[in-house]
């Protein structure tokens, strides 16, 4: 019985194994076949990895937007996110020689992996490609400020513009305070002074509306731990953005002031201790949600969307409510000026954002040629449209004009089915999982003159200037929030510039880290301090274990470090 | 003459023999010894990593070496230290609890195995086994939903008592050693009880009859029959825990840390997982040779112990 089984297990193992092996011999065959008559149309299917440190998605690219670039490069796009898997896979692959084909990295790990030889010299062959060679001098400009670089091409920025360098085309700013506008009016539309006039006015509002309509309790203030200390900031990101409102900027461990001169973000009179303490003073009037201390990102959207949070501050989240009907009936977030406020902006990512795009230099020259093909195609207007408009006659359609209008606004948030020719299935899941662009969505389009996504078009803004546009512009004599910040002198624009900032060493890496750590659990701690006296001691206590941990050393490799952004902008300005 | 030649001759032919087989025997251990190696050996190379600059994506060869630095780092004034001593404080304190209480899943299976009604006793097994098999992550999301803010415990609360502000529990820094100790014993009990009750199984019926002849009550049966006999395994179970006593499971305390109770939760492999989290691969490399350091003088304490008692050592 045994020898029986025993037979029949080992013929299994021959069967499978000739199995596969003919398997591989198809396959084999199958490519070398196309591979000798390829022309440009049928070239061999390729994956390419993308490592991608804006990535939220770990994976295959699938949907719409997978079946756009099979169809036209029969490529596929594997996309390695650091952000989803942990860093590990950083170190991991960067030991092994081959970070991917394709890598979009931070500044500071762009150089490293520069310096270690992982990222190919594309200054043959770049300006071969028509789309890529129109930002040539940005381009250019980016990679002379690479550390060690003698004029060799290595990175292209991400999200540049054909705009400009010192200006700022958005009609709103990435950080300032949004209010809803019906319960704003509903107060009569006091107006705020200082951080303690928003609370009285948040109070109020709480006060009328201790729940959303459907009856879930809501908060003036909800929070989210998810982002401390990412992009290069120490701290927590929450109280890290609000600093902006007064024409502020946390430079890692040091705050750069609207005078271009840097203090620690431990100085009791900057910006972090006075965000930090009003969202305590909310907590202490009750206004913060508790839930905030253990919630995560993915349950704050949700909470958006519901209507649970009565102030915003981030010029996207917006994008959770305001819908064009929202928009009309009044019941829309909008900003509302505190009086004693300067709000800091970026100006238009001409340079691009800082994050980088290169090639892996273990890329065999056939898959280099289309990998850079897929790049000129990625920076072209056709892709761009993909990229920040949808899909035109689903989610945006093209006016007798030629100016381009939206249409199912729900697409993303309710995944609707695409069209059959894009292969069915949901939008959302179907989206651009790189999650980054070579050229922003505030560039202009050359098909229609306008920028690329809805908030720039003139049809989309008709059809949303209904009442919380009408009674905002009404009151505060402006068009757009950020012209009231520019005729009331209340705008910094901060120029965009391309330098290298220098990346830390393993001492000041541990510095940071451990700081950031300390900083983040101290500060989520002074958010729910009981009372005044209970957040400065905490804050005392704080200060103390920093200063064990070298912040007076990070404190001045920081300064040092940005001291360089802040003379090139100055250049600028 | 010859006759003795003879002899010897099969003596060496049988020593060879003997020696032939003794290599083949040994061929049986090999793998063993093979796994040990790979996996416990091996990687004991990394702690090379402790004396370099080392950091992603830069290869060992291109960082500089700098000797004991990350030694000195960890103990360079006196809030480090402070932090060390604390990982270390919660690492005993959350292993001692768990070895005062290792009792527990011994006297469920005990009272366990006194259930007469044969489906509510293998409910009640298999209700308590099988968080076990469920992972910490899962383990988290049940606790969140018990235990935040709206969560199932506050909803109770505020429905039954008016004015009831929600606690939320989660980010409570009371506590944390004795909760932490409960979650594991919810996720473990059940499946310790496992070896106790086979234990149980074996014991000689004719004791327990001879005793219930005798007029024995069932505390006095548990009392004088079933605890003594199933007191060995008790004991090579501890310990075998033991062994654990510094690696008490990051996964537990990594989901379950915040902000609000770091201070408690973090034991030493987590800190060490937090620390490589924060590019300090160097130091939390030199940190998990401090711990080596300190099981290997448990391990010289508790031997000294076992020869002082016992009269003899286990190594």
């Amino acid at each position: 019985m045994k020898k029986v089984i025993a037979l029949l297990l080992s013929l299994t193992l021959v069967i499978g194994c000739l199995a596969a092996c003919s398997k591989s011999e198809n396959n084999g065959g199958g490519s070398s076949n196309s591979g000798s008559n390829s022309g440009s149309d049928t070239k061999d299917e390729i994956t390419i990895d993308i490592y991608d440190d804006a990535a939220n998605f770990n994976g295959e690219q699938v949907g719409w937007f997978g079946k756009i670039v099979k169809d036209k490069f029969n490529i596929k796009l594997n996309i390695i996110a650091p952000q989803v898997v942990g860093q590990d896979v950083y170190s991991a692959r960067t030991a092994a020689g081959n970070l991917g084909d394709i890598v979009i990295l931070d500044p500071t790990e762009f150089n490293d992996c520069l310096s270690t030889g992982l990222i190919k010299d594309i200054s043959a062959d770049i300006w071969k490609y028509p789309n890529l060679s129109q930002y040539k001098g940005q381009i250019e400009t980016v990679n002379k400020g690479l550390p060690g670089n003698s004029g060799q091409i290595y990175a292209i920025p991400c999200e540049m513009t054909n705009t400009a360098a010192n200006v700022r085309s958005e009609d709103t700013i990435y950080s300032s305070p949004l209010l809803r506008w019906d319960l704003y009016q509903e107060l009569g539309a006091p107006e705020i002074k200082d951080l303690d006039g928003l609370l009285d006015v948040l109070k109020q509002m709480k006060d009328k509306h201790p729940t959303n309509d459907a009856g879930d309790p809501a908060y003036p203030f909800v929070l989210w731990k998810d982002w401390d200390g990412n992009d290069g900031m120490i701290g927590i990101a929450n109280v890290v953005q609000l600093t902006t409102w007064y024409g502020e900027k946390i430079k890692g461990s040091a705050i750069l002031k609207p005078d271009d001169t840097f203090t620690p973000i431990t100085d009791k009179s900057a910006g972090y201790y006075k965000i930090l303490k009003f969202l305590n003073k909310g907590y202490q009037m009750g206004l913060v949600d508790p839930e905030s201390k253990t919630e995560d990102w993915g349950v704050v959207w949700g909470k958006m969307g519901a209507g649970r949070m009565y102030l915003m501050w981030y010029s996207w989240q917006v994008g959770a409510w305001n819908t064009q009907e929202r928009l009309n009936d009044g019941t829309a977030y909008i900003f509302v000026p505190v009086q004693d406020q300067t709000y800091y902006a970026d100006a238009d990512a001409y340079y691009g954002s800082g994050r980088l795009w290169g090639i892996g230099s273990k890329v065999d020259d056939a898959k280099y040629q289309r990998i850079l093909e897929f790049l000129d195609w990625y920076a072209s207007p056709e892709a761009l449209e993909y990229q920040h408009a949808g899909i035109k006659d689903f989610t945006y359609k093209v006016e007798s004009d030629g100016k381009y209008m939206a249409i199912n606004e729900n697409a993303n948030m309710d995944n609707l089915p695409v069209p059959a020719e894009y292969g069915g299935a949901g939008y959302q899941d179907g989206e651009n999982k790189i999650n980054q662009w070579i050229v922003g969505a505030v560039s202009t389009n050359p098909n229609t003159g306008e920028g690329y996504a809805k908030g720039y078009w003139s049809h989309y803004k008709e059809a949303t200037s209904g009442k919380t546009k009408q009674e905002w512009q009404a009151k505060f004599n402006a068009a757009e929030p950020i012209d009231w910040m520019k005729n009331n002198g209340k705008l910094l624009v901060s120029p965009n510039v391309a330098v290298s900032l220098e990346s830390d060493s393993t001492d000041s890496a541990l510095w940071r880290n451990q700081c950031n750590q300390e900083l983040c659990d101290a500060s989520w701690k002074m958010i729910f301090a009981e009372n005044d006296a209970q957040f400065d001691q905490m804050w005392d206590e704080m200060v103390k274990k920093l200063d064990s941990y070298h912040f007076q050393d990070l404190y001045n490799f920081d300064v040092k470090k940005h001291t360089v952004e802040v003379n090139a902008k100055k250049a600028v300005k | 003459m010859g006759k003795q030649k003879k002899e010897i001759d099969i003596l060496t032919a049988s020593a060879k023999r003997k020696k032939r087989k003794g290599k083949i025997e040994f061929l049986y251990i090999l793998p063993f010894v093979l796994l040990v190696a790979v996996f416990s050996y091996y990687p004991l190379y990394g702690w090379i990593y402790a004396f370099y600059d080392y950091r992603p994506p830069y290869a060992l060869s291109q960082v500089p070496f700098v000797g004991l630095k990350w030694f000195r780092t960890m103990i360079e004034n006196e809030e480090k230290v402070k932090d060390i001593l604390r990982v270390i404080r919660n690492t005993f304190a959350m292993s001692g609890i768990s070895m005062l209480f290792s009792w527990f899943p011994m006297i469920f299976a005990v009272f366990l195995n006194e259930i007469k009604c044969r489906p509510f006793k293998k409910f009640v097994q298999t209700v308590t086994t099988l968080p076990n098999f469920i992972s910490w992550v899962l383990v988290y999301s049940i606790a969140f939903s018990v235990l935040s803010t709206t969560g199932a415990v506050n909803s109770f609360l505020s429905s039954v008592i008016t004015d009831y502000v929600p606690k939320d529990f989660l980010s409570s820094s009371e506590h944390v050693w004795f909760t932490q100790w409960l979650w594991l014993t919810w996720k473990n009990a059940g499946w310790a009880a496992i070896m106790y009750i086979a234990a149980i199984t074996g014991i000689d019926e004719s004791l327990t009859e001879a005793a219930r002849i005798d007029g024995a009550s069932r505390m006095q049966i548990i009392r004088h029959i079933t605890l003594p006999s199933i007191l060995p395994t008790y004991f090579v179970l501890v310990m075998l825990n033991l062994a654990n006593f510094l690696s008490n499971g990051m996964e537990q305390y990594y989901v379950f840390q915040n902000s609000f109770n770091r201070e408690y939760i973090e034991v030493l492999d987590l800190y060490v997982y937090n620390l490589k989290n924060m590019n300090g691969y160097s130091l939390s490399t030199a940190i998990s040779i401090l711990k080596t350091v300190i099981s290997i003088t448990l391990l010289g304490l508790t031997n000294k112990i076992s020869k002082l008692i016992r009269g003899e050592g286990f190594i």
